[in-house]
């Protein structure tokens, strides 16, 4: 078999998981010298924008006619579709608000020309078309795509953890922030694969990864409260990267 | 007869964004600099959001950029409740800014500028020509990367800046480690001014630019002082960052989600540029031996001398975060933990120099620390304005008219420029009550 053809695109997003690829300085010539990256546009001006693609990996929110016409595009070329990050899996910080009043964000922001921009409420890429892998993070951690990339080079599907932050920030026996310190800390429901990034620092997790599927809901929302933390504010923290994913504490995707 | 000069997809910038510049026979009739990054209406987002929760979430504008915004904003939000921070983090944020510059720098000249001037698609095909100049880049942006890992805790987003300090403080020996990768950062950057110094020249649009940049009190720096310097035909004039308006008289335009701003009815650029151009003056030694080496001469005419400017800062960058680290080193880190935050009614705005140039945050709270109303104003946006305005200067003193070598020159500006287009949407102002 000859090296995989290899698309890498940015719907509306920061462009953070794009540039942890690019922050990979120490394996950057080797992935693409194992890959054939055709279509990356943030990187090179000589782009193949039509060939058949073996992987897609997108990264960023569907937020415009645009974006979607893009991802549907991108979706009919490729055998495989990895959405990478937040935006991409779960809808990300653009989702927070599950879309209230965008008619009425976009005229606060552009004035009266807001209503002629082409701006749609935010969603993540399951939600728009079939998603095949899904490597969540805010941004993704370096480790988890060069797993990727290695596992798909040897035929294998990536696997990821589904247990929570929590487990991880145990292991580096850090001392708990919400059970000890009474902080708003999101470790029992955010799915690990950070190493307990922030925690480790003293700083409690937002929940920038999405849910963890093998979370314990009920117990941790029951600690909020118990800790005299308001629904409103546990609500308002959850929403924050995962729509209403983490705050629902289970996902739907694709 | 009319043409048009269309570039539908800008490649190697960050985010999304065209150009169109329509000609009747060789005369420039309109100039598009097109903007067409969704709108992800983020500041609006923050109305009600408590302001521990406002930094992790305006980092998430840009990722190249995330520590300037991360901490431009934590530092308009200890304004706006009076909180001062202790010298030693103000140290500290100084050299997150400086990993983050150090990484953008390098990103930028050698990922995204540098295929231009060797005639290249990407950093990736040169590789295959110039095998040392891409690893000598990637060495570079590692660098920074390392710095940004270990005072930020993370290279994107960073997360151990908090309000009132940070989280953990970095080891002895993690320190040590960033000393050893500067040292060999400071024979890197005499390769890479070589390097730079030695391209093709790139002069082909000639401006009378007016530049707006932070006037920095102390040393040459990106998050120090209020001051505002705006240089135009040769005068100066000071602006505080409370008075950071007069810089954003912006309007909403149909082709671009990015608004667009002017000084005294002038477009005006930021940046590396506009920094050196302001702080002329009192340049340290390290950056004037940079900029004669690499051949920029101050005030610059040449909008493509950005790039030779931001390997100056990259050069100067590097040795004073060397400086800053073994004087770290040598003094030792007092242990301490954020000072405490107490919300109160107030609004507060703060400035900086991100990578790419002028920053603003300015946010009002109410009692309880909720946020009432954002504004957040980004380098990119500044300068859309004055990109259009350097894209007809190009195509105007053009001796080449065809379409292909005039797409090549406009695309070239418009990386110079090392535009950030998540960013430039980003421009907001809600009103209390709305």
């Amino acid at each position: 078999m000859g090296k995989p053809r290899v698309g890498i695109f940015g719907l509306t997003g920061c462009a953070g998981d794009q540039l942890v690829i690019l922050n990979c300085e120490d394996q950057l010539l080797d992935l693409v010298t194992a890959l054939d990256i055709r279509d990356f546009l943030t990187a090179s001006s000589a782009n193949d924008a039509g060939c058949g693609l073996d992987v897609a990996l997108v990264e960023g929110a569907v937020l415009s006619q645009r974006d979607e016409e893009q991802l549907r595009r991108i979706r009919a070329r490729t055998k495989l579709l990895a959405a990478i990050g937040t935006c991409a899996v779960w809808g990300g910080v653009a989702a927070m608000d599950g879309n209230g009043n965008r008619a009425k964000l976009l005229e606060d922001v552009y004035g009266g020309l807001g209503s002629s921009y082409d701006s749609t409420p935010a969603r993540a890429l399951h939600e728009v078309v079939r998603v095949d892998l899904n490597i969540s993070g805010c941004p993704i951690e370096k480790e988890q795509i060069l797993a990727a990339v290695a596992n798909l080079l040897n035929g294998n599907p990536p696997v990821y953890p589904a247990y929570p932050v929590c487990t991880e920030c145990r292991m580096r026996e850090n001392n708990c922030l919400l059970v000890e310190k009474d902080e708003v800390c999101c470790g029992p429901l955010t799915v690990a694969g950070c190493n307990a990034r922030c925690p480790e620092l003293n700083v409690p997790c937002v929940g920038c990864r999405g849910p963890a599927d093998d979370a314990n809901v009920n117990s941790a929302l029951a600690m909020f409260v118990e800790k005299g933390v308001s629904r409103e504010r546990i609500a308002m923290r959850l929403r924050t990267f995962a729509g209403a994913g983490l705050a629902a504490g289970q996902g739907e995707r694709g | 007869m009319s043409r048009t000069i269309t570039v539908e997809h800008l490649a190697r910038v960050e985010g999304h964004g065209g150009i169109t510049v329509e000609l009747d026979e060789d005369a420039v009739t309109s100039v598009q600099f097109d903007i067409f990054e969704g709108a992800r209406l983020l500041e609006a987002l923050l109305r009600g959001r408590s302001f521990e929760d406002v930094s992790p979430i305006v980092s998430r504008i840009c990722a190249i950029c995330s520590a300037a915004h991360s901490l431009t904003s934590l530092k308009a939000t200890e304004n706006a409740f009076g909180v001062e921070v202790s010298p030693q983090t103000a140290l500290l944020r100084d050299l997150l800014y400086r990993g983050e510059s150090i990484e953008s720098h390098a990103l930028h000249l050698f990922c995204l500028a540098l295929p231009d001037y060797l005639n290249h698609p990407s950093v990736t095909a040169l590789a295959a020509d110039h095998p040392d100049a891409v690893r000598l880049g990637l060495r570079l942006k590692k660098l920074g990367n390392s710095i940004q890992e270990t005072i930020g805790g993370r290279a994107v987003h960073p997360v151990n800046a908090v309000p009132g300090g940070f989280g953990k403080l970095p080891s002895m020996d993690q320190l040590v480690a960033l000393r050893n990768g500067l040292v060999e950062g400071m024979a890197d950057c005499e390769a890479m001014l070589d390097l730079f110094g030695s391209l093709p020249p790139a002069d082909f649009c000639r401006a009378d630019t007016v530049f707006a940049a932070l006037s920095s009190p102390g040393d040459y720096g990106y998050c120090s002082g209020d001051e505002i310097a705006v240089l135009s035909n040769g005068r100066r004039q000071a602006l505080r960052a409370a008075e950071y308006k007069s810089l954003t008289s912006e309007t909403a335009v149909p082709h671009s989600h990015a608004k667009h701003s002017s000084f005294q009815g002038r477009p005006f650029m930021v940046g590396a540029l506009a920094r050196l151009t302001a702080n002329r003056e009192k340049l340290p030694r390290r950056a004037e031996q940079a900029a004669r080496r690499i051949g920029l001469t101050l005030p610059s005419a040449n909008p493509m001398d950005n790039n030779k400017a931001q390997a100056v800062e990259l050069a100067f960058d590097v040795e004073y975060t060397l400086n800053l680290v073994e004087r770290l080193l040598n003094g030792g880190l007092e242990e301490e933990r954020p000072v405490p935050v107490r919300p109160r009614a107030g609004s507060g705005t703060a400035v900086s120099e991100a990578p790419r140039g002028l920053l603003f945050h300015s946010y009002s709270y109410d009692e309880q620390g909720r946020m009432i109303a954002a504004d957040v104003v980004t380098p990119t946006a500044l300068n859309a304005a004055s990109i259009e305005d350097h894209f007809g200067q190009a195509v105007r003193q053009s001796l080449e008219k065809e379409i292909p070598a005039l797409t090549r020159k406009l695309e070239m500006i418009a990386r110079a420029y090392d535009p950030c287009l998540s960013c430039s949407v980003h421009v907001v102002r809600l009103r209390h009550g709305v």
